[in-house]
């Protein structure tokens, strides 16, 4: 600890501390450009110097830490005029076209001239200036040199947050200029976080551009919807029209941070498209009807089914939503067929959560990272949970520790790893099958008895090995470094619940590290808003809220669709979720739609199972309605609504709750706070969860609200975990490519290719394999290239990766072009494909 | 005592006169020989203000045609009766003086109080209050003055001095009323 007087006040604080940091916490201010508290100090914009006793020259605060005894002044004379003359210069070559230009208003460079500047130039010489015109550096990011503080943070946050490393400094001096290579057009993950860090207006959003002036904006806090990460953001309309989203230094777990989906594609809110009035099939086709017509053809028909009715929610709907919606099932309609996810089995969902201890609470990727020991592992972390990467990464580059990736793609978080695996597709069970045989052979004595562990015990290294397609010594490593000194953290993403075969080794791993006495931490990586609070709210067959047991065990959404081509299910409630696009085999479910007697569909859009309904309920999108949502870490977060939906179009939880009016008028509760109450009481995970945020610009980054974290549920006994199996397609050679599926980075689900500027960065469908797999077919980057599977053909732009796995297709699930269901067949597995040039 | 006295003989000589009589008269008889002091408004003749007047809004264009206003929204943050609206847009096409024009710059007059805030405001004198100043009609359809119209040089130049009587002409036609002032012939105010 070192004691330095600040201003004449006396302090105490941790050795290294810089002093700017203890400045702020005794409460002076100091003004900064260049500092923020996730980035590398560079003490470039010389804002924040402060003045030494014993030291003949200013001293810049945020590089220079404190040493014991130290006598600082932050608010003499010397240091304002310093300010002053800093702010001087820096006006001397700005462009000063504050009325045109988009940060006006909320400029920190304008904030500062106000409060510290002199409000007269010296400067009479002609400007320098980068460029006449503003010029456009990616689909959305539009630049303008001329207005630079040479802060550096862009190429910082680009650097070490994000990654992508594609901006850097032209020149010297006033005439560094921050930008791409040579100025050429960006070809990165365009999450804008450049725009959201730059003080001034220089790197401005191109599809905000010259839309309004940030006063006339109102704003409401949210959550993105994409994603399960959770990012915390502020969307802003004018004139009913959402124009910007944006994130906050210090407010959420992401900080500043977006990623592309979160920071540009709001825009589906405000799309043509959506659906405005209810419509009703009259002889074949869809028409236009009125709330009451609607509702009593629901009612008229779900009488008629009686209890072979089914309900399909999405899991981007609020908790309340989602709690009503399993209500209205087990407690109204009497039937326990629920499900929240159109992709994957009951039982691996169960399983999953038993691995990954869902139960058993939330936990922080914050706590997760600061093991010393942490395995990425089933999921492509930089593509599905972009700002989930940007964590890792900058927690892994501050501290010693060992990261782990394993994966069979490669991905921009690997240059980060100290450890990086690449295994064969749909092979983690067997990867960490592997590993556990590995630990198990050091540690006999204290593993005998875990469960599960007779599945491996007498299985050879080299057999394990082999399936998983990595050497020995790999695994050896990962085993070295998982049972070394101190902690382990776990990342299990959804490749788990796409080849649930892997789910046993998943939670063998986990149980044998935890004899052997280590602290394990496990984040379930998801990529649907709140997948979680759809679990825990109980929208599955096997479990109720709170993943409490159920009487009866319902069907899910497979059995539900066989069930309803057999004919046994006839009535089908379905919630934004678009199961022709998404679950695998789509010629299967649309059979099965048609066996239905009765379809509802409530979604925003006209989906591909809209089409098929017979009832179209318009609902809205996450701007339009208050609740909460669960990320993946189990943090329950508040998002606010700013808008009306549009029209005649409802919020989903008053559509769910009209939809139980009709069978009884108490159905309820009758407003989402009222739910949130009945939740509590119900659900013991979030009787207590602290719902409170701080929503102010928080310069210490204090990000990780614990209190936001779900408690444990201590019920998940009921929970049936058997039967877990992946199943794959032989290989032949005529299809030598097994095709893997996920979301790509500018897209998730089949909801964000209704953004328009999402749409601009990506517009039709790619294949992505390995560099080496495209040179043996003599096919290069960007070539337009058939991929036939056994079942279905299409065309698409090949994209290749080099350091991935060989023998993997990945094609996203979000194209409509490229339909990737279509490969599937129900009952053959993970299909292989082959790729040859158009 | 004699002082008394004397006021007392200087005002009788008062009354014999008919001092204050005359005085008053005279400025009777002084109205008979000026002229008529009564605009002959509207058909006849017209006020054209001074400079300083603050008239209906117009919005000025540089010497190579191209609009001042850069839609920066200054105007509208500084009106306290938030009676203009600016909604900007991007056009390079050489419209405006810079990128950024306005989409729509529209002004409730029923709400404005004249206060000129919005000129003090403008960056670039784009937006002046002008020297129209009939803004009286039938329906409320020109209360709302759009961007074009507001375009549209107003009659009187912003560099004509001002503070004159011209001489008008008055025009009933369908499309309203107007009184169209001729700026060559104008005369000193009559007072």
């Amino acid at each position: 600890m070192s004691t330095v007087k600040i201003n004449g006040k006396e302090v105490t604080v941790k050795d290294g501390t810089l002093i700017l940091d203890a400045a702020r916490d005794a409460g002076f201010e100091i003004p900064t450009f260049c500092y923020q508290a996730d980035l590398m100090g560079v003490g470039s914009c010389r804002m924040c110097l402060v003045e030494i006793e014993g030291q003949k020259k200013l001293q810049p605060s945020c590089i220079t830490p404190v040493l014991h005894g130290m006598s600082i002044h932050t608010e003499t004379p010397t240091v304002m005029s310093a300010r002053a003359s800093m702010l001087e210069f820096l006006l001397a070559n700005h462009a000063l076209d504050c009325p045109v230009c988009d940060k006006g208003g909320e400029c920190e460079l304008q904030d500062m001239v106000y409060k510290y500047g002199p409000h007269k130039g010296r400067h009479a010489e002609p400007k320098f200036k980068f460029q006449e015109k503003d010029y456009v550096l990616s689909p959305v990011i539009i630049k303008n040199s001329n207005r630079c503080v040479q802060c550096m943070k862009c190429v910082r946050v680009c650097g070490e947050v994000v990654g992508a490393n594609v901006l850097g400094a032209l020149g010297r001096g006033d005439h560094q200029e921050e930008t791409s290579f040579l100025r050429s057009f960006l070809d990165c993950d365009q999450d804008g976080n450049c725009i959201e860090v730059c003080p001034v207006g220089c790197f401005m959003r191109l599809p905000y551009r010259y839309k309004t002036r940030p006063w006339d904006l109102k704003g409401k806090d949210t959550v993105c919807p994409y994603c399960a990460t959770g990012c915390r953001m502020v969307i802003e309309e004018r004139d009913g029209i959402v124009i910007r989203a944006k994130a906050q230094l210090g407010v959420g777990l992401n900080s500043e941070t977006l990623c592309a989906r979160g920071r540009f594609g709001f825009d589906f809110i405000n799309s043509p498209e959506r659906l405005t009035k209810p419509l009703v099939k009259r002889f074949g086709t869809l028409e236009p009807a009125s709330w009451e017509e609607a509702l009593g053809v629901i009612k008229d028909n779900f009488i008629a089914a009686g209890k072979n009715i089914g309900g399909i929610a999405s899991a981007r709907l609020t908790d309340e939503e989602l709690y009503l919606f399993q209500k209205l099932f087990r407690s109204m309609l009497g039937s326990p067929n629920i499900d929240s996810s159109a992709r994957w089995a009951p039982e691996a969902v169960e399983g999953f959560i038993k691995a990954t201890g869902m139960d058993e609470g939330g936990a922080s990727a914050f706590d997760c990272m600061e093991s010393d020991t942490v395995l990425i592992t089933g999921t492509h972390l930089s593509d599905e949970n972009p700002v989930t990467d940007y964590i890792v990464r900058r927690i892994s580059a501050g501290r010693a520790m060992n990261l782990v990736i394993a994966s069979p793609r490669a991905m921009k978080l690997d240059s980060s790893a100290s450890q990086i695996v690449r295994h064969n597709a749909a092979a983690e069970g067997h990867l960490l099958d592997a590993v556990t045989l590995s630990v198990y052979g050091g540690n006999v004595d204290k593993l005998r008895d875990v469960p599960g562990i007779n599945r491996i015990k007498d299985a050879r290294q080299d057999d394990l090995a082999g399936k998983a397609g990595c050497s020995a010594d790999d695994i050896k490593a990962i085993a070295r470094k998982l049972t070394g000194e101190g902690s382990v953290g776990l990342f299990a993403g959804t490749e788990f619940l796409r080849y649930p075969g892997s789910i046993p080794g998943l939670a063998l791993l986990k149980n044998a590290l935890k004899a052997l006495g280590k602290k394990v931490t496990i984040i379930p990586v998801l990529d649907r808003a709140n997948q979680r609070g759809a679990w825990e709210m109980g929208v599955h067959p096997g479990f109720g809220p709170g993943y409490s047991p159920v009487k009866e065990r319902g069907m899910g959404c497979a059995d539900m669709l066989e069930a309803a081509s057999s004919g046994e299910l006839q009535a089908l409630y379905v919630v934004q979720s678009d199961i022709v696009a998404m679950h695998p085999d789509e010629n299967f479910v649309r059979g099965a739609l048609s066996g239905l007697k009765f379809l509802v569909v409530q979604d925003c859009f006209m989906s591909e199972t809209a089409r098929l309904a017979n009832v179209v309920l318009p609902a809205s999108s996450f701007a339009e309605k208050d609740g909460i949502l669960t990320n993946q870490e189990g943090r329950a977060q508040i998002i606010r609504k700013l808008l009306p939906p549009p029209v005649k179009a409802k919020r989903d939880i008053d559509i769910i709750r009209a939809v139980g009016e009709t069978f009884d008028r108490s159905f309820g509760p009758k407003n989402p706070v009222l739910v949130l109450d009945e939740i509590r009481k119900e659900v013991g995970m979030y009787g207590e969860v602290s719902l409170a945020f701080n929503n102010k610009r928080n310069v210490d980054n204090k990000l990780d609200l614990k209190e936001a974290l779900v408690k444990p549920a201590g019920l998940a006994e009921g929970l049936n975990a058997s039967g877990l199996e992946t199943k794959l397609e032989p290989k032949t050679d005529e299809h030598p490519f097994l095709l893997a599926t996920g979301n790509h980075l500018f897209h998730s689900g089949r909801l964000s290719r209704k953004s328009p500027t999402l749409i601009g960065l990506l517009k039709n469908a790619i294949v992505e394999i390995s560099a080496e797999d495209a040179s043996a077919l003599g096919l290069m980057n960007g070539d337009k290239v058939r991929i036939k599977g056994r079942y279905y053909e299409a065309y698409a732009t090949l994209h290749t990766r080099s350091g991935s796995k060989g023998g993997v297709a990945f094609i996203a699930e979000n194209y409509d072009d490229v339909p990737v269901n279509r490969f599937f067949r129900r009952g053959e597995g993970v299909p292989r494909v082959s790729i040859t040039k158009a | 005592m004699s002082g008394k006295e004397r006021l007392n003989i200087f005002e009788l000589i008062k009354k014999v006169v008919f001092t204050d009589f005359v005085k008053g008269l005279s400025i009777t008889l002084g109205y008979n020989v000026r002229g008529s002091m009564t605009l002959k408004y509207p058909d006849q003749e017209k006020w054209i203000p001074y400079k300083r007047f603050r008239g209906l809004h117009t919005l000025n264009r540089d010497e190579n045609g191209r609009e001042l206003c850069v839609a920066c929204e200054l105007c509208s943050k500084a009106c306290p009766t938030q009676c203009i609206t600016v909604i900007p847009m991007e056009d390079d096409t050489g419209r405006g003086i810079s990128d950024r024009v306005a989409k729509v710059w529209k002004v409730d007059l029923v709400r404005c109080l004249f206060c000129g805030y919005c000129e003090d405001a403008c960056p670039t004198r784009a937006v002046r209050l002008g020297r129209d100043y009939e803004l009286a009609c039938s329906d409320s359809s020109c209360n709302l003055k759009q961007r074009e119209e507001l375009l549209v040089p107003q009659s009187v130049p912003e560099s004509f001095e001002g503070g004159v009587v011209a001489a008008s002409t008055f025009e009933a036609s369908p499309a309203g009323l107007r009184v169209k002032a001729d700026l060559t012939k104008t005369k000193k105010r009559p007072w």
